[in-house]
């Protein structure tokens, strides 16, 4: 850790978020590949059909274990306050990086707490039908149906919701992806991301 | 009925799209199975277990003529037995109960797996073990509740309407050894004259409720009941009207194309606003030489 840098994100955070993230990229590749006939091939690369489909609700169940601790760690410092849904409604500036017309943010700006309550009540509803699909015997033909479509909606936009976290975690805003990996980020990254909590460090 | 052409022509596969179009159809085929002329001897369940090379499942008696109390992975076929008291009259009903062979198989749709259900021109509902990953929605899906998974090796199986002896142009193992003739084979087309012929004589002799059952819920099966009394559907344990589509399904494959184009949209966004925008710079924000 240089002089210059922030500690922004603990070990057991950044433990945390790696088995959120290794776990939902193994529950996208095998739940494409079983919604996807085009896409099924992937489920070579998981162990096979009948492996990747006997793995995916234990994979399911580790990544809930995951989010529930992740939920715990984070549940405090997500709460949403009025200052957050102005950054919300600040996101056309924000996109096009008219930082002075975003209000700046603490820890967390108000899209990231966003995608936190979002990403926490798709889980609820992806554990909940997926409990049933685990184990499918006992469900009438229309129940079973209606369930395969709410799990497949909560993971469908799950999904879409973790496109913009990666991009804007990556590469449209380099220095972001360092404090899940290392845990720090730069003084002057966070000066511009989250001024509010770069002052408070200072502090 | 020697086979004639392709006898093992492919209808559709399970999460694959459908074959192309051929010129000429091999003909369907079903089993007729008519209730009033079954005599419960289980002579059918034996021969299945037989050219199926299935396991013997010895179960104690439990009080009833009924050699199993359910189907198994390895109890394709199950004669059923059933006691209806109504207006002090007993009724005993007996029923042979094994997959319906559905024109429009409702575990063919819910099969995830490509090829894991195969549906033959002929009619035949055949599930392919080496394509099955043992997801069990068929076994959900079916309106009958007729495949059963077989833990041990992960795969759902049920009657093949002896796939095997049928393209060789042999009728089914349990239409061969039935002794009464209360199972007969033939095209589908003369299987139903027949059936409503029964289904007229049943009348005649004062059965008014006969009918045939061949639901057209689940476009039609190739095994087919003739029921002496149909105001016992329900004891029969036969749904009055069995669906194999559920709306659900069909707003699944809606979703999922939708689905696609959203992934696909957000995909193309985030790239053309890396190269519209392009990656943040600390050192130009502190520099406040930022534009938008």
């Amino acid at each position: 850790m240089r002089a210059d840098d922030l500690n922004r994100f603990t070990w057991f955070e950044r433990v945390v978020h790696l088995a959120v993230a290794v776990s939902f990229l193994w529950l996208l590749l095998s739940g494409l590949a079983f919604s996807y006939p085009s896409l099924f091939w992937m489920t070579a690369l998981l162990g096979g059909g009948s492996a990747a489909r006997a793995l995916h609700p234990w994979v399911g169940a580790v990544g809930a274990v995951a989010l529930a601790l992740a939920f715990v760690l984070w549940a405090k410092e997500m709460r949403l306050g009025k200052a957050d849904v102005e950054w919300l409604r600040s996101i056309p500036y924000y996109a096009r990086r008219r930082t002075d017309k975003v209000p700046p943010a603490g820890k967390y700006n108000g899209g990231q707490k966003a995608f936190f309550w979002l990403q926490s009540a798709l889980a609820c509803l992806l554990l909940l039908t997926g409990v049933p699909l685990w184990l499918p015997g006992a469900f009438f033909p229309r129940l079973l149906a209606l369930i395969r479509l709410l799990h497949y909606l909560a993971a469908l936009v799950a999904a879409l919701l973790v496109i913009p976290h990666v991009y804007l975690a990556t590469i449209a805003h380099p220095g972001t992806a360092r404090g899940m990996l290392s845990g720090t980020v730069s003084r002057r990254w966070a000066k511009l991301h989250h001024p509010l909590w770069s002052r408070e460090a200072d502090r | 009925m020697t086979p004639s052409g392709n006898v093992l022509a492919i209808r559709r596969l399970s999460a694959t799209a459908p074959p192309p179009p051929r010129a000429g159809k091999s003909p369907e085929y079903a089993k007729l199975v008519d209730l009033s002329r079954c005599i419960g001897c289980k002579a059918c369940e034996v021969a299945c277990k037989e050219w199926n090379d299935l396991d013997s499942e010895i179960v104690p008696n439990f009080g009833s003529y009924q050699s199993h109390r359910d189907l198994s992975p390895h109890t394709w076929i199950l004669v059923r037995f059933t006691e209806v008291e109504t207006g002090g009259r007993l009724r005993w009903l007996i029923r042979k109960d094994a997959c319906l062979h559905c024109g429009e198989p409702g575990c063919l749709y819910a099969c995830p797996a490509p090829g894991a259900v195969v549906q033959y021109e002929n009619g035949i509902v055949d599930f392919d073990r080496e394509s099955c990953i043992g997801c069990r929605y068929c076994i959900a899906a079916c309106p009958f509740g007729i495949p059963r998974f077989e833990p041990g090796t992960g795969k759902a199986l049920k009657c093949n309407l002896c796939v095997d002896r049928v393209a060789n142009g042999l009728e089914p193992a349990c239409v061969k050894t039935c002794p009464t003739d209360a199972i007969t084979w033939g095209p589908k087309g003369d299987v139903l004259e027949l059936a409503d012929r029964r289904v007229r004589a049943l009348r005649d002799r004062g059965f008014a409720t006969a009918a045939v059952y061949d639901p057209a819920g689940v476009g039609g099966s190739h095994m087919i009941y003739v029921v002496p009394d149909a105001e016992y559907l329900a004891h029969y344990a036969l749904p009055a009207d069995p669906r194999s589509r559920p709306l659900a399904l069909r707003a699944l494959r809606v979703a999922k194309g939708a689905g696609a184009l959203l992934a696909g949209f957000g995909l193309l966004s985030a790239a053309l606003h890396y190269l519209a925008v392009g990656p943040s710079s600390p050192e130009e924000a502190e520099r406040g030489g930022e534009e938008g």
